[in-house]
C-alpha cells in the first residue's frame, strides 16, 4: 500500500493503474484524453468549492470515475463473450498462462527432454511435441475463457470491482528513457582502455597472461590470426563509452551497441572453438618434463571449457539484448505516437 | 436470482439500449460547435444527458474512424487537449439523421398516445 499527500500524484497513479489494463492500440492517445477529463472534473470542482482538493476529494472523483480496470474495459473495444470489466483481467492472464507459462515450459522442457530421449527419431519428436503444443494452448485457453466466462455471470464481479480506493494504487513509475550515466561510461572507459593496452602487451609479455606458466607456455599459432580479430573487438569496446559521453542524448545507442558487440564476440568466438585447439603449446621443445605436458593440457582443456560457456552466456545475452533492443523502439514508437504523457501539462 | 433483481436488470438492458443510438445523435449536434471531449461531457449533462468517459472517449473515437468527427491535438489554458468538430460528411450524416429522428419520434409520440402512455 502507498500513500501520498499530493492530489495530482493520485491521479497519475489512477492513469497508471488504468494503462496497464487498456490494449496497445491507442493506449497512449485514450490515457491522455481520460487525463484531461480528470483534471477538469478537478478543476470544475475547486472553482466550485473556491479551494485547492484534498486528497480524499480528488480520490472521490476518481471513484466515480470507477476502477482502473472497469474504466479501461469500457474504454476498449466491445466484447462479446467477456464483457468489458473483467476482458482486461482475462486478456492479461491469457498472454501469461500461454506466452510465459506454456509456450516456454515446452519449447524449454518439453522438447529437450524429448529430443534426449527420442535419440535418432529427434525430428519426430519435436514434431509430436510442437503437435502437443497446439492442442495444449487450445484447451488452456478454451478453459481460460470459460472461467471468465461464469466469473462475468457472478455478482461478485460488480462488488469487488466497486470494492477499491484510490489512494491505495501503486506509486508512478517512471518509464521515460533517461540518458546514459556519464560515471557509467566513464567507469567503461577506463576499463575498456586498460584492457586495450594489455591486450596490445601480450604479445611481447607472455607473463602477463599466463604468469609463470610463460616460461614454457606459449600461444598456438593460429593466436595471430585471432588476434587480428579480437583487438578490433576491443577497439569497440572503447568507441562505445567515447559515444555514450559524447551523445548522451542518444538513449538508442547503449542497448543497440551491448548488442552489437554480444554478436561480434560471438563470431569471434565461434571462429576460436571451431579452430583454435589446442590453444596453447609448450616453446620448451624437446626440453619439455611429463609435468609441463601436463600443465598444458589442463591449461588448454580450461580454455576450451571457458570458451563454451562464453559462447553459452553470450547466446543467452544476444536474446536479452535483442529483447531490450526491441522494447526500447516500441516504447519510443509509442512516445512518438503519444500526445501527451502521464505528466500534467 | 430474484424476480426484483431480474427486472431492474432487463430494465438497465433495454435503457442502456435506448440511450446508445441517441448518444451518437447527440454527440454529432453537440459537435457543431469544437469542443474538447470534458467541455462536450458537460454540455451533454447539463441537457439532461450524463455519459461517462468510458462510454464517450470510444463513440468520439468510432465516430471519427466513421469520418463523420475530426480532431485535432491543442493546448489551451498550458494543457493539451483533443478538440472535436463534425466533418463535412458529418454535417451530412446528422442531417440525415435528424430527419430520421423527427420521423421515429412522431411515430413513437402517436404510438405512446394510443396506448394513453
Amino acid at each position: 500500500m502507498s500513500k501520498t499527500k499530493n492530489p495530482e500524484e493520485l491521479v497519475d497513479r489512477y492513469l497508471q493503474a488504468v494503462r496497464f489494463w487498456l490494449p496497445r492500440s491507442q493506449k497512449e492517445d485514450l490515457l491522455a484524453e481520460l487525463g484531461e477529463d480528470l483534471r477538469s472534473q478537478i478543476e470544475d470542482k475547486e472553482s466550485e468549492v473556491g479551494h485547492a482538493l484534498g486528497e480524499s476529494e480528488v480520490a472521490e472523483i476518481l471513484k466515480r470515475c470507477g476502477a482502473p480496470i472497469v474504466v479501461a474495459g469500457r474504454l476498449g473495444p466491445p466484447r462479446q463473450l467477456i464483457g468489458t470489466t473483467i476482458f482486461p483481467m482475462y486478456q492479461f492472464v491469457l498472454k501469461m498462462v500461454l506466452l510465459w507459462i506454456i509456450v516456454p515450459v515446452f519449447l524449454f522442457i518439453l522438447i529437450p527432454i524429448n529430443v534426449a530421449n527420442a535419440g535418432a527419431n529427434w525430428a519426430e519428436a519435436v514434431a509430436a511435441t510442437l503437435g502437443q503444443l497446439w492442442s495444449g494452448l487450445f484447451i488452456a485457453a478454451g478453459i481460460i475463457t470459460l472461467v471468465f466466462a461464469i466469473i462475468e455471470r457472478t455478482p461478485a464481479v460488480t462488488s469487488a470491482t466497486s470494492k477499491w480506493d484510490p489512494r491505495k494504487l501503486p506509486l508512478v513509475h517512471k518509464t521515460e528513457h533517461k540518458p546514459a550515466s556519464r560515471l557509467q561510461a566513464a567507469c567503461q572507459l577506463f576499463f575498456a582502455v586498460f584492457g586495450f593496452v594489455w591486450l596490445l602487451l601480450i604479445p611481447q609479455h607472455r607473463w602477463m597472461l599466463l604468469g609463470p606458466a610463460a616460461a614454457f607456455l606459449g600461444a598456438a599459432p593460429i593466436w595471430h590470426k585471432f588476434f587480428q580479430m579480437i583487438v578490433p573487438l576491443a577497439l569497440f569496446a572503447i568507441l562505445r563509452p567515447v559515444v555514450t559521453l559524447a551523445k548522451p542524448q542518444w538513449a538508442w545507442f547503449p542497448p543497440v551497441a551491448e548488442l552489437a558487440q554480444a554478436v561480434f564476440t560471438l563470431i569471434v568466438l565461434n571462429f576460436i572453438l571451431r579452430g583454435g585447439f589446442p590453444y596453447l603449446v609448450l616453446t620448451g621443445g624437446a626440453s619439455a618434463t611429463a609435468e609441463h605436458i601436463k600443465v598444458a593440457a589442463i591449461v588448454n582443456v580450461s580454455i576450451l571449457i571457458s570458451l563454451a560457456g562464453a559462447w553459452l552466456g553470450l547466446s543467452i545475452a544476444i536474446v536479452i539484448h535483442l529483447w531490450k533492443v526491441f522494447r526500447f523502439f516500441r516504447k519510443r514508437r509509442a512516445q512518438v505516437h503519444e500526445p501527451l504523457s502521464l505528466e500534467a501539462h | 436470482m430474484s424476480n426484483g433483481t431480474n427486472n431492474s436488470e432487463v430494465f438497465e438492458n433495454l435503457r442502456l439500449e435506448l440511450r446508445r443510438g441517441c448518444l451518437s445523435l447527440a454527440v454529432l449536434t453537440q459537435l457543431r460547435t469544437e469542443r474538447y471531449g470534458y467541455t462536450l461531457r458537460k454540455a451533454l449533462a447539463d441537457d439532461g444527458l450524463e455519459i461517462d468517459e468510458g462510454t464517450l472517449y470510444p463513440l468520439l473515437r468510432r465516430l471519427e474512424r466513421q469520418g463523420l468527427l475530426v480532431s485535432q491535438w491543442r493546448e489551451e489554458d498550458k494543457r493539451n487537449k483533443r478538440f472535436y468538430r463534425l466533418s463535412a460528411e458529418g454535417e451530412r450524416m446528422l442531417s440525415q439523421l435528424m430527419v430520421e429522428w423527427q420521423r421515429i419520434n412522431t411515430s413513437l409520440n402517436k404510438i405512446l398516445q394510443y396506448e394513453g402512455v
